[in-house]
């Protein structure tokens, strides 16, 4: 039986000022069809990836409030429905990275999922009280993401993001600019292929990307 | 959840009915509805006695209502509560459904056939009839028809002699209740509540009516409560209360038993017969899984009553998989209304179980029963039913999502409180570390009900996908293709396909999917406006916008959006395809309302290239409004920032720093970025403002060919002339009149029009007026067209890492770095054109008047009152020097106009100044002549003196123009000298030690200024020579016209200062100078020597005494050559003084004077008889005696003693004559004597060498005399006394000059002492 497993529909650089810098969808596996699609349009990625920045600024408000944990991992910054979520990160410069994930991205036949070897089907567990283990066994047939696993999606970008600033004609200022607006976007091609690969390489349980 | 039949979800709650009062509202009156069917077999029960009133029966009554529970949250937050009834009040009768229903007419019951309950598939009247499973009477049944307690309300009479017959109706209307009650079946719980007559009782009394009537009723002491009269509120709450609390057990008990009886059955594993078999249809029965599934459900509900959570999951779980299973809704087929009905019954299920689920809190497990059921329905449907590619699918599919929603918002979650800011929920802590759907943290209802939304839009797809043909109503299409699409459109809980979207032409409305999009919309957007997700409230807005766009509510559609549209974050945050979507919706429907300013900012936001271009769309702006013709002509202004502006400007001046009265060059670049094939932009006027001094800068439009302009690429270079315009100047049209309040603007008329992608760069000669900071502060490009008037107002900004950019020519570019901004422009006031001439002269020189000319000459155009200011200021560090006063003066042409009265400057310390002398009106170029008169000043010293010529123009009277020169006045001493003392031997004999009386005074004034009466000096004399060395340190030539020594005063501290001085001096100068002055050169020396005798005033002291002395040079400066100015040049004879280093004379020590004279022998005799006196001077007290010894020598001969002792008396002195021929032995060649005094001056190498200065020939000898003290046994020095001795610096003792006479003269030897 075909699987479907969450695979990354949409990977977005945001600047220090809220701004796009990058953005790269990915397609999907679309059942109707048979075919691999982006699950959205662009201008809904778009919006998706703008609508994140809600909850980033809910997120530092509360920080804030709270007095703690100023950047890094904001882990699942929300669920859009009931197949795209969207992870984020920001980077103690204010540059954020959103990672969107389709739960339902990508079909593996027979549980043989390439490059996606850790993926633990009984992962799924009871459930919450009384009747949860008929849930669960329904659930199990898709497979759904532990506390953290996106961290690697991150790191892999915050690598890549790293590679970019080192390069010496890329400004980060001209990107985002100090005057708190706007920013030119990043048009580096090794950064997008370093996007593209890890999009399209990342599947849940993996450690390395 | 309101498409649910009606109880089917509701959380139940035990029922309360309250018997005896009127309800007090409707809406808690009980007034079940039945069936007809059922209606005709419900028991009634009734009370007899009269219906109570009284005003403690209302309270209490009201008390009760008010304890209702039903539209509590379903939480287990609110499960604090010690009681939740559902209150109802009938007033004295109610209804019961029949426990048994009869058969209906017509149907014979077979034998031994057991009735049913009308709710039951076994009965015939129910709907359910023969193989229904359940559906909402029978938990109607319980939530609404039959109460688990019945409170009665009975007046207590206080009456005494009608008690008893009070009490006994009570007694026997309970007891016809309760017998009512047990004939229908149900064990209903009866409970009175006794209200006793407010007139007073005894309460023994009381209690025994009390107690009587409990037994009399047969009721347990807990069913009886009296409600005592005139009770205050807090005393009715606590009774009510703990009757509540009471009753509330009791009701327990009842739905325990009721869950007993339903377990109980279902534990019998025999699916019951029906009362009569079916005939109709399938003449199926309930299987008994159905019947299982039956009686799991009744029992979960059971439980919920009791709120036992747990157990109602559990048995609602159990259901719902036997239901699910192959036993039953699998053999359903799904044809048959039952199918629907087991989906239905599936659905309140899950329903019920997420509702269970988030009781207790189990957010996470709730979303996964919800996805679950969902998963299970799917599948069902696919396998069983008509598929999921139906509109009723996403019918359902909507519905589910927003079934959530409506019980997360029943539940009332409290970390749902929009103030909570909380987005999802934490899952529960048993299922955190497992792999979990994002979906699974419970989100906030915003989410689901946008969820649903999705699914409508799909529902709403789907069904205008239908063909025309499964579209037409029933009795307009063959049967068979009816037959057929009932096999391909899911109906459950939806409207067929012809009314789901009927066609064009029928006259009745199809399914409003529109309204359902618009409402799920509406309510989700809310729940994310409470939450700040302004962006994705956005989105929605822009969803919701497109569905109002269907309806055409436009102004809807721009109520939404505009304040979305004027301040959304996707402009400031450059998110272009956002902001475009946002725009272009308004867009559409602000033209079709009429809002023009806004479709007009609109397009201008739109025109900017950073926004995708619209295929087929025309991009000009000027044309914006041209559909549409407007009644008022739209004026629109657009702030700075307040959209993407399509131009960008900047300014630039060219120079840091400009001159009031001149002009300065600035570029002000405006730069469009339009689309590229957009038309131009025909900009009616360009206003630049600043602040600071310089006037608003207008451009206007004037289409013209301009031959002065430069094109390179996209830059365009356009030279603008500016002219002043007062507001008079300005033509008085009617737009001016009402902003005629600009003041003075500068004008300048080029062609405004700006092409996409071009820059226009204004090339402008600001003229600058007065002096101060100028800051460009914005720029306001206008757009003035027939149908609207823009503004857009561009702020000039200045930023760290801006570049600014200056254009030279179109084709280069010149990057402007300066520390200030290049929007600012620092203007220095007006340069002074009153110019400060002067000759000064390098040097000045000491004890020299000094006078300095300036000129002033007015180069301005008008005449200037002008005012002068001086500053002498010393540069030395030396505290002790100040700077000297001095006098301003003008020097006025024309000499009898004398009356100009000079200033004498002020001084204090270093400084010294005349300030504000007025020198009147300067006419334009004329010249005044300022004179500055300075004293002599003594010591030399270096000044800076600062002129400032103070004027202004009577043009400008109020600006006040400073021209300032400055000028270096070194002030040298013009001499400098060095001294020294010779002694010499005074002729005169001493006097006498014993005859002081006797002594000849010297017949010499005794001091300058001693006018007192003449003191006669008698003291010891001395005489001296003074030799003076002096140079000229000037520049220049200078004569010399006399030179003098004079004695300064002594005015010693220890010495009286009005007695006569202790000593006198007489001092004649030796060598005369000319006439007519000798003329110094500078820096060459010139030596003079003066005669000095001094004589002690008393002969008792003969102790060492000071002499000062200065040197006087009087001299003149040579007259400059012209010859005419010679007669008006007065000789001015300055006097300098240099003072001499202190000599010290006398003194009581003996002292060996030296004196050489040369005998002349004759012409022909080459070596002179030397006379050699040695003098010795004893001027102590004592008798000394010295030893006085001449050494034979080589070189000469000498008589005189050559070994012998002197004495010599106190205060006396004595002399030794030695006469010396010198043997001739010259060891060279003889010197040449020159002039002047025979003075060494080399130092002498040695007394061999025979060089005296000067061209006398001759050579040193050495005599050795010593002269020797023999008391002391001391060798005294010999002091060379005249010329032609000197004291020998290398071996000690003394060197006679021995002459040879003039060589290569014949003048010979001469003794010139």
């Amino acid at each position: 039986m075909a699987t479907l497993i969450p695979s990354i529909a949409c990977l977005g650089v945001i600047g220090r000022n809220n701004n796009p810098l990058h953005i790269q969808i990915f397609p999907s596996y679309d059942p109707a069809t048979n075919t691999y699609i982006p699950a959205r349009t662009s201008l809904q990625f778009h919006l998706l990836l703008s609508s994140t920045l809600d909850v980033f600024d809910l997120r530092a408000r509360r920080n804030a409030a709270a007095g703690v944990g100023l950047s890094g991992d904001f882990g699942l910054l929300h669920a859009v429905d009931d197949r795209l979520a969207a992870y984020g990160f920001e980077t103690n410069t204010g540059t954020k990275f959103v990672a969107v994930v389709d739960m339902r991205g990508r079909r593996v036949d027979g549980g043989r999922a390439p490059g996606a070897g850790g993926i633990g089907v009984g992962g799924v567990g009871t459930g919450g009280g009384a009747g949860g283990g008929q849930v669960a066994a329904a659930a199990a047939s898709s497979v759904g993401l532990r506390e953290g696993e996106m961290k690697v999606v991150f790191k892999a970008m915050q690598t890549a993001y790293i590679k970019l600033l080192q390069n010496p004609f890329f400004d980060p200022d001209e990107h985002s600019p100090l005057t708190g607006s706007g920013g030119k976007k990043i048009t580096s091609k090794k950064f997008a292929a370093d996007m593209r690969r890890i999009g399209e390489n990342w599947g849940p349980g993996m450690t390395v990307l | 959840m309101d498409d649910y039949p009606r109880g089917s979800l509701d959380h139940n709650i035990p029922f309360l009915l309250t018997l005896g009062v009127s309800p007090p509202n409707s809406s808690s009156a009980h007034n079940p509805e039945l069936s007809k069917s059922i209606k005709d077999q419900a028991i009634q029960v009734q009370s007899d006695l009269p219906t109570l009133d009284l005003p403690p029966a209302q309270a209490l009554l009201h008390y009760i209502q008010e304890r209702d529970a039903s539209n509590l949250p379903c939480i287990a937050y609110e499960h604090q509560l010690r009681y939740r009834f559902r209150v109802k009040s009938a007033e004295r009768s109610f209804l019961l459904p029949p426990r048994r229903a009869r058969l209906p007419e017509g149907i014979e019951a077979p034998p031994g056939a057991v009735l049913h309950s009308p709710f039951s598939p076994l009965t015939p009247i129910s709907p359910l009839y023969p193989d229904g499973l359940i559906d909402a009477q029978w938990t109607l049944k319980h939530q609404e028809l039959i109460p688990s307690v019945v409170l009665c309300f009975y007046n207590l009479v206080s009456d005494p002699t009608q008690t008893t017959l009070g009490d006994n109706q009570i007694k026997s209307d309970v007891n016809k209740l309760r017998n009512l009650l047990i004939q229908a079946g149900y064990k209903i719980k009866l409970a009175i509540v006794l209200l006793s007559d407010p007139v007073g009782d005894h309460t023994e009394y009381l209690q025994d009516r009390i107690e009587n009537i409990r037994r009399g009723c047969a009721l347990d002491p807990k069913s009886v409560f009296l409600m005592p009269p005139n009770e205050t509120h807090e005393d009715l709450a606590r009774m009510a209360e703990n009757m509540l609390i009471t009753l509330y057990g009791a009701a327990m008990e009842y739905y325990k038993e009721l869950g007993r009886h339903s377990r109980k059955k279902r534990g019998r594993g025999v699916a019951p017969p029906p009362t009569v078999p079916p005939t109709t249809g399938t003449s199926q029965t309930l299987s008994l899984a159905g019947w299982n599934v039956r009686y799991d459900f009744k029992s979960a509900v059971l439980a919920e009553y009791r709120l036992e959570m747990e157990n109602a999951l559990r048995s609602y779980e159990q259901a719902y998989e036997n239901l699910l299973s192959s036993e039953v809704v699998e053999l359903i087929p799904s044809w048959s209304p039952r199918w629907n009905e087991a989906r239905l019954l599936a659905d309140v299920i899950a329903i019920r179980s997420i509702r269970c689920l988030l009781w207790g809190a189990q957010n996470s497990a709730a979303v996964r029963r919800w996805q679950f059921h969902r998963e299970r329905m799917a599948d069902l449907v696919e396998r069983l039913g008509r598929g999921t590619s139906n509109y009723g699918w996403e019918a359902w599919e909507a519905r589910w999502a927003i079934v959530m929603a409506n019980l997360m918002e029943k539940a009332g979650i409290p970390e749902f409180d929009p103030a909570e800011m909380r987005l999802y929920l934490i899952p529960e802590k048993n299922i955190l570390g497992e792999r979990l759907q994002p979906w699974e943290f419970l989100h906030h209802t915003g989410y689901w009900y946008r969820l649903a939304s999705r699914h409508l839009y799909a529902r709403r797809a789907r069904a205008r996908a239908m063909p025309e043909d499964d579209r037409r109503p029933p009795g307009s299409s063959p049967a068979s293709h009816i037959a057929s699409r009932g096999f391909t459109y899911d109906t459950f809980m939806c409207p067929e396909p012809h009314e789901e979207f009927p066609l064009e032409h029928m006259s009745y409305q199809g399914v409003d999917h529109n309204g359902m999009i618009i409402d799920c919309l509406s309510r989700a957007l809310r729940e994310f406006k409470q939450r700040d997700q302004i962006r994705l409230a956005a989105e929605l807005s822009l969803e919701l916008a497109r569905e109002l766009n269907l309806r055409q509510e436009w102004a809807k559609v721009v109520e939404l959006l505009r304040p979305i549209w004027q301040n959304m974050a996707f402009r400031k945050e450059r998110w272009p395809t956002l902001a475009e979507e946002v725009s272009w919706n308004l867009r559409t429907a602000a033209s079709k309302v009429g809002e023009l300013a806004d479709v007009v900012t609109i397009d201008w936001e739109l025109l900017d290239r950073g926004f995708t271009k619209r295929k087929n769309w025309q991009y000009d702006i000027a044309k914006s409004l041209q559909s549409t013709t407007p009644e008022t002509k739209p004026l629109i202004n657009i702030a700075d920032g307040q959209i993407i502006s399509p131009i960008s400007a900047t300014f630039v001046f060219r120079d840091e720093e400009g001159k009031a009265g001149q002009t300065t060059r600035a570029q002000l670049c405006l730069c469009s970025n339009a689309h590229a094939e957009s038309a131009p932009i025909p900009f009616s006027r360009i206003e630049v403002r600043f602040n600071g001094s310089i006037n608003t800068l207008v451009l206007k439009h004037k289409a013209e060919e301009d031959n002065r302009r430069q094109k390179h690429g996209t830059i365009v270079l356009c030279p603008v002339s500016l002219e002043d315009v007062t507001p008079n100047d300005r033509e008085p049209t009617t737009e001016d009149s009402t902003e005629d309040d600009r003041g003075t603007e500068l004008q300048g008329t080029t062609d405004l029009t700006l092409p996409p992608g071009q820059t226009l760069v204004f090339v402008l000669d600001i003229p600058l007026r007065e002096q101060g900071e100028v800051t460009a502060l914005s720029v306001i490009a206008s757009l003035e067209t027939e149908s609207f008037d823009l503004h857009q107002s561009l702020k000039l900004r200045d930023m760290p890492n801006m570049t600014h950019i200056w254009y030279p020519t179109p084709s280069t570019r010149k990057r402007i770095t300066r520390p200030v901004s290049p929007l600012s422009l620092r203007i220095l006031p007006r340069p002074p054109k009153m110019e400060i001439k002067s000759e000064i002269k390098e040097q000045y020189y000491t004890n020299e008047a000094i006078t300095l000319d300036f000129d002033i000459y007015n180069a301005e155009d008008v005449e200037a009152p002008s005012k002068f200011d001086a500053l002498l200021f010393c540069d030395e560090d030396e505290a002790s020097l100040t700077a000297p006063s001095f006098t301003v003066e003008v020097v006025s042409e024309d000499s009898n106009e004398d009356n100009k009265k000079s200033s004498t400057s002020s001084s204090s310390g270093r400084e010294s100044k005349v300030s504000s002398y007025f020198l009147g009106d300067i006419q334009p170029s004329n010249t005044t002549t300022v004179r500055l008169s300075f004293p002599p000043i003594e010591r030399p010293s270096r000044y800076e003196l600062t002129l400032r010529v103070v004027y202004h123009l009577p043009t400008n009277p109020g600006t006040t123009i400073i021209q300032t020169a400055v000028y270096q006045l070194n002030v040298f001493n013009p001499f400098e000298a060095n001294y020294e003392l010779l002694p010499r031997v005074h002729p005169d004999p001493w006097p006498s030690f014993f005859d002081a009386e006797g002594i000849q005074p010297l017949s010499l004034p005794s001091q300058e200024d001693n006018d007192e009466a003449v003191v006669s000096y008698k003291g010891l004399t001395q005489s001296w020579s003074l030799l003076t060395r002096y140079a000229s340190f000037a520049s220049e030539d200078l004569k010399v016209v006399d030179l003098d020594v004079k004695v300064l005063r002594q005015s010693q501290p220890g010495q009286q200062s009005h007695g006569p001085q202790p000593m006198t001096c007489l001092i004649t100068r030796r060598d005369p100078l000319p006439d007519q002055g000798k003329l110094v050169k500078p820096h060459t020396i010139e030596t003079t020597s003066f005669d000095i005798v001094a004589q002690k005033l008393s002969l008792d002291d003969r102790g060492p005494a000071p002499l000062d002395l200065a040197m006087v040079i009087r001299w003149k400066r040579i007259p400059t050559s012209s010859p005419e100015q010679d007669g008006e040049e007065e000789e001015v004879i300055n006097t300098t003084t240099l003072p001499c280093p202190r000599f010290s004379l006398f003194g009581i020590e003996p002292r060996v004077l030296a004196q050489v004279s040369y005998l002349s022998e004759g012409p022909d005799s080459l070596t002179p008889l030397i006379l050699l006196r040695v003098i010795i001077e004893n001027a102590s007290n004592h008798f000394l005696t010295f030893g006085v010894s001449m050494d034979t020598s080589d070189e000469f001969a000498f008589s005189g003693p050559k070994l012998s002792a002197v004495s010599v008396l106190p205060v006396s002195r004595r002399e030794v004559e030695y006469r010396i021929l010198p043997t001739g032995l010259a060891p060279n060649g003889s010197e040449e004597k020159g002039e002047g005094i025979k003075v060494e001056v080399d130092g002498g190498d040695g007394n061999r060498e025979k060089k005296k200065d000067g061209g006398e020939r001759g050579y040193w000898i050495k005599p050795g005399l010593t002269v020797r003290d023999k008391y002391f046994q001391k060798v005294l020095r010999v002091i060379p006394a005249s010329e032609g001795v000197k004291l020998d610096a290398k071996e000690g003792g003394f060197l006679v000059w021995v002459p040879t006479g003039a060589s290569d003269e014949d003048g010979g030897e001469d003794g010139d002492v």
